[in-house]
């Protein structure tokens, strides 16, 4: 056993502090009275002040509330929409004149590598999807409009999913070209053919 | 030599001794507990950086052991410090003993019982998925007993103090130990449906408001109010410095107590929680900036005149980062309480980098400044290393610095992603995996701060370790001499707060007077529900088979990564469909509007997609959503699903006042099976798979396709609220 002896508090006091020092000690621990900060004070009257008018002017229904906020930003929004597709449907004439626009193939390659690749493999030979550049389709019978339709509209139940809304509309159009250009092309390691065979005319 | 101070010579001079045992243990636990938090902190970065890192097994998945992170790091890891902070300074600030060394040594070891508790039952996936208070019924009982001994020996120990005036440690403590019983227990409500699982008695919004009135402030009293307190131990010990201003102390602790409580609500900012009660959330945090920053400045301006000291002494650079976290969260936390900006970092990474400044930055640091302090103390000796003391606060420092900067450009960038919206009014970036993708390599950079931080806590321990062996081997208890405390006889010209600060009963009284102010006036008013949600027959109940699918989607923890919440907009409505109404979860007990989007929203996935893709997805998510980061759930599809608790399931949501009539609940084992076996039967003409019905597969999927069906609650919407109303209809 031992008997320790409390000290009095041998702390730092700077000079200016002499004259806030409070008779007080904790455990040696003692305190100073400084004035409040000022800009403290401030800070603390400024977030008041503004919380009082903010709520004055949301909580008495003076100001709108958030779903009528969304509901004038969705009407913004709904305004700009483009009023229906231009020029309409697309014709399977429309998908084969886009195979001599490059710089569309060439969208459609990179939509192609960015989303479809991973199942359908970098040159369509065919992962977990089938083959895209061989005869043979599951859907349809290969032509563009029907090929379209199953991009579009997917196969959820088999894993492919739907792309609309997921592709702008001219990036369906461009998979859609690129994957016409790409028929025929013999990639190596290509899947085994899936579906019945529509030879390309 | 004098014997303290003169003016109370008139009593009798007593002899006692401190019980620093009970803070060897607490510091211990601290840093076994600490150890542990981490790295399970590090397995769910790792997962979220690479989904393979759960092995297969199920325990080990994301959704389990989010939870068990969070909770470590809290109770485990900051509570153990806590207590141990609290155990030292209290018995110093009161000259006494602790009360009582029995209770002591029962929250002891009733807290690391519970901790246990909590590290079996988590990953077990028994779970009420409310965040931080998540462990169920009997844990939660054991936490209310173990909570009143540490209260009772408190007070007890205040009542035998020898110093007639609370130090405003105390003050904190005590608001601390008052307001988490509170929450607690009115968090807590909730009837057993077995041993391990319960409903809350509240539902939908009303149990998010309480939830995160919780939730909110645990962090405020748990992570906030004791700290404050430590640090006003620490601080002016380690620096021998006198506090700034004992003034501030005051305007500053009454204002964070009463502030505090009310801002809640800003977790669930443009939710479905009523618009009143969004803006009294984000009011008081706003005001809640000058009330922190008053701790932040009494604690660095007590470093006045002593920098120099900081820049050598590691004890006193640990204590001083903390802070400066403190500031800064403090001022985060406001900002992001802002509508506008809790639009964009509400649900992302922003989150989780401003949590993890307070918990690395301020708990942490400021727990590993009081260990280099107290260690040395307690066994009598030096700390074996300055050296490796400064090492571990580089390494950490830089460590929570890429964490928190990684997270920041994470939550920023995907928040951004997923608001944008181009010209024609559609979203920039429709497919939600690519703004996952664009942040996986933060998810490695985050990783990577949070080993660094992690291998610095490791080097502590070791110094630690050492310090501890240089402990001389023979302890002398320390004997000291203080007078019984007089009558109370308050000196004539004492100034109002001081006097209150000699009346320990007034002091708590008001204290919970302060706290309960706010809560009550958020909260009653939700609770009488039908002021928002009148009783209506157009949200149907879930069917037996639902509920089933719904308690697996609970215990495997989806709402870590997937929010059920479409908030008021544009981003959410164009990408999830109308925003939630708040009737669409009034039979959500718990609710699930989650707090984080790793994952899409859910609120109207129903009819999104056919049963067999969640088949495939819950199997395989690569096989169809190639680059997801979601695990797989393999074991969904061997489990069976407990058809047999589904009457007493049924029981208790009736009790609660779910329309369920007397047959429906008769008949819910076998109404469930039957919906699972036409569920099952469609899936198997197609996989060939037989006897699917019994597996938790279907009782999910028949969940999943639930979710956002209930389209007589739009009937009535008016055309104006336009893009608002489109229902996202099956394409089945
Ligand atoms: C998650 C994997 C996956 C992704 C990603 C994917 N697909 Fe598929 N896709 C499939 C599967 C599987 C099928 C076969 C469906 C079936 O068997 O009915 C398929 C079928 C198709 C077909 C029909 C083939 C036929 O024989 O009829 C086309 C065309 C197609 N995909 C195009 C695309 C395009 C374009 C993309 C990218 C925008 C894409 N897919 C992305 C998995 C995928
Ligand atoms: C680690 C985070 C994480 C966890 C945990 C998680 N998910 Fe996911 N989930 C994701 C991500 C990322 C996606 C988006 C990619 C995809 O479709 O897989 C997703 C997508 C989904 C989708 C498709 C949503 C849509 O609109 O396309 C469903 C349904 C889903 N998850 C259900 C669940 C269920 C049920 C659980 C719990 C058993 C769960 N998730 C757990 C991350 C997670």
């Amino acid at each position: 056993m031992s008997e320790v002896q409390l000290k009095e508090p041998q702390n730092q006091i700077l000079k200016d502090e002499e004259a806030l020092l409070l008779d007080h000690e904790y455990d040696g621990i003692q305190e100073l009275d400084h004035p409040l900060p000022q800009w403290w004070l401030w800070l603390f009257y400024l977030t008041i002040i503004f919380s009082v008018f903010y709520c004055l002017y949301y909580l008495t229904g003076w100001g709108p509330t958030l779903r009528e906020e969304l509901a004038v930003t969705m009407q913004e929004i709904e305004a700009k929409k483009p009023k229906a597709p231009e020029g309409g449907e697309a014709t399977d004439e429309v998908y084969m004149a886009l195979l001599s626009q490059p710089d569309r193939i060439k969208n459609g390659q990179e939509v192609f590598i960015g989303k479809c690749a991973a199942c359908h493999g970098e040159q369509g030979q065919g992962l977990i999807g089938p083959n895209l550049t061989d005869d043979y389709w599951i859907h349809g019978t290969g032509r563009p409009t029907e090929i379209a339709k199953t991009i579009r509209e997917g196969v959820a139940v088999k894993g492919m999913p739907p792309w609309d809304g997921l592709l702008a509309d001219d990036e369906l159009m461009n998979v859609t070209a690129y994957i016409l250009s790409i028929r025929g092309s013999n990639p190596p390691n290509a899947k085994a053919p899936e579906g019945t065979e529509y030879p390309a005319n | 030599m004098a014997t303290e101070r003169e003016k109370h010579s008139e009593n009798v001079i007593e002899t006692f001794s401190y019980d620093d045992d009970i803070v060897k243990k607490f510091m211990l636990a601290t840093v076994v507990w600490g150890g542990v938090a981490f790295l399970v902190g590090l397995v769910a970065a790792l997962q979220l950086a690479n989904w393979r890192l759960n092995l297969g097994i199920s325990w080990l998945t994301f959704g389990r052991i989010r939870p068990l992170h969070t909770n470590a790091a809290i109770f485990a890891f900051a509570g153990n410090a806590i207590f141990a902070g609290i155990y030292y300074s209290t018995q110093r600030l009161c000259k006494t003993r602790m009360w009582s060394d029995v209770l002591s040594r029962i929250h002891f070891w009733g807290w690391q019982l519970i901790i246990v508790a909590a590290a079996v039952t988590l990953p077990l996936g028994l779970t009420q998925s409310k965040e931080y208070a998540e462990l169920e019924w009997p844990i939660d009982l054991l936490i209310t007993l173990v909570w009143v001994v540490f209260a009772v020996n408190f007070f007890g120990t205040l009542r035998n103090r020898r110093e007639r005036h609370m130090y405003v440690a105390l003050w904190f403590y005590i608001a601390t130990i008052v307001t988490v019983a509170v929450l607690h227990i009115v968090n807590s409500i909730e009837i057993p449906v077995g041993w391990f699982q319960s409903y809350p008695v509240y539902a939908g919004v009303q149990d998010a408001l309480v939830q995160w009135w919780y939730g909110h402030n645990a962090v405020a009293f748990f992570l906030t109010t004791p700290f404050l307190g430590l640090m006003y131990y620490f601080v002016p010990k380690a620096a021998n410095r006198p506090i700034y201003s004992y003034r501030l102390s005051i305007v500053h602790f009454w204002s964070l107590v009463f502030i505090y409580i009310w801002a809640g609500p800003h977790h669930l900012l443009h939710t479905a929680l009523p618009d009143w009660a969004q803006t009294l959330g984000m009011v008081f945090s706003l005001m809640l900036i000058a009330p922190s920053w008053g701790g932040m400045i009494n604690g660095l301006l007590t470093l006045r005149g002593i920098w120099d000291k900081v820049r050598t002494e590691p004890i006193l650079k640990f204590l001083a980062v903390a802070v400066t976290f403190y500031g800064m969260s403090t001022f985060e936390g406001p900002m992001l309480s802002i509508k506008s900006v809790s639009a964009l970092g509400h649900y992302t990474d922003w989150i989780i980098a401003h949590v993890h400044g307070g918990a690395l930055g301020w708990n942490g640091f400021l727990t590993f400044g009081m260990l280099y302090y107290l260690v040395p103390k307690i066994f009598k000796t030096e700390l074996y290393s300055k050296r490796l003391a400064n090492i571990h606060f580089w390494i950490g420092t830089i460590g929570i610095l890429i964490y928190i900067i990684s997270m920041w450009t994470s939550g920023i960038t995907q928040g951004l992603m997923l608001q944008a919206i181009d010209e024609s009014g559609r979203l920039v970036y429709p497919d939600f995996v690519e703004t996952v993708l664009r942040i996986v390599p933060l998810y490695w950079a985050r990783a990577f701060g949070g080993t660094l931080y992690l291998i610095g806590f490791f080097v502590m321990c070791y110094n630690l370790w050492r310090t501890y062996q240089l402990a001389p081997k023979t302890e002398k208890v320390e004997l000291y001499r203080a007078p019984k405390l007089a009558p109370a006889a308050p000196a004539p010209n004492e100034k109002w707060h001081r006097r209150l600060e000699g009346l320990v009963p007034t002091f708590t009284v008001l204290a919970i007077a302060s706290i309960l102010v706010g809560s009550v006036i958020e909260i009653l008013p939700t609770l009488v529900i039908h002021t928002y949600v009148e009783s209506n027959d157009k949200v149907k109940p879930y069917t037996a088979l639902e509920l089933a699918g719904r308690d697996i989607y609970v215990r495997e923890g989806c709402y870590t990564c997937h929010s059920q919440m479409i908030r008021t907009l544009p981003g959410d409505v164009i990408r999830y469909g109308a925003a939630s109404m708040p009737e669409e979860s009034m039979y959500d007990r718990p609710f699930q509007w989650g707090s984080k989007r790793t994952g899409p929203d859910l609120a109207r996935v129903g009819g999104k997609y056919p049963d067999m893709w969640h088949f495939r997805h819950m199997l395989d998510p690569r096989s169809t959503s190639p680059n997801s980061i979601m695990p797989a759930y393999p074991w969904l599809f061997q489990n069976k699903t407990d058809f047999a608790s589904l009457r007493r399931k049924f029981e208790v949501m009736k009790a609660l006042g779910v329309p369920y009539s007397d047959e429906e609940v008769a008949n819910a084992e076998a109404s469930a099976r039957e919906e699972a076996k036409r569920i099952a039967d469609n899936l198997g003409a197609e996989t060939g798979i037989k006897e699917l019905e019994s597996r938790e597969i279907i009782a999910l999927i028949a969940y999943l396709q639930r979710l956002g069906k209930n389209p007589a609650l739009f009937e009535d919407v008016k055309v104006g609220d336009a893009g608002t109303v489109q229902q996202n209809e099956a394409k089945d």
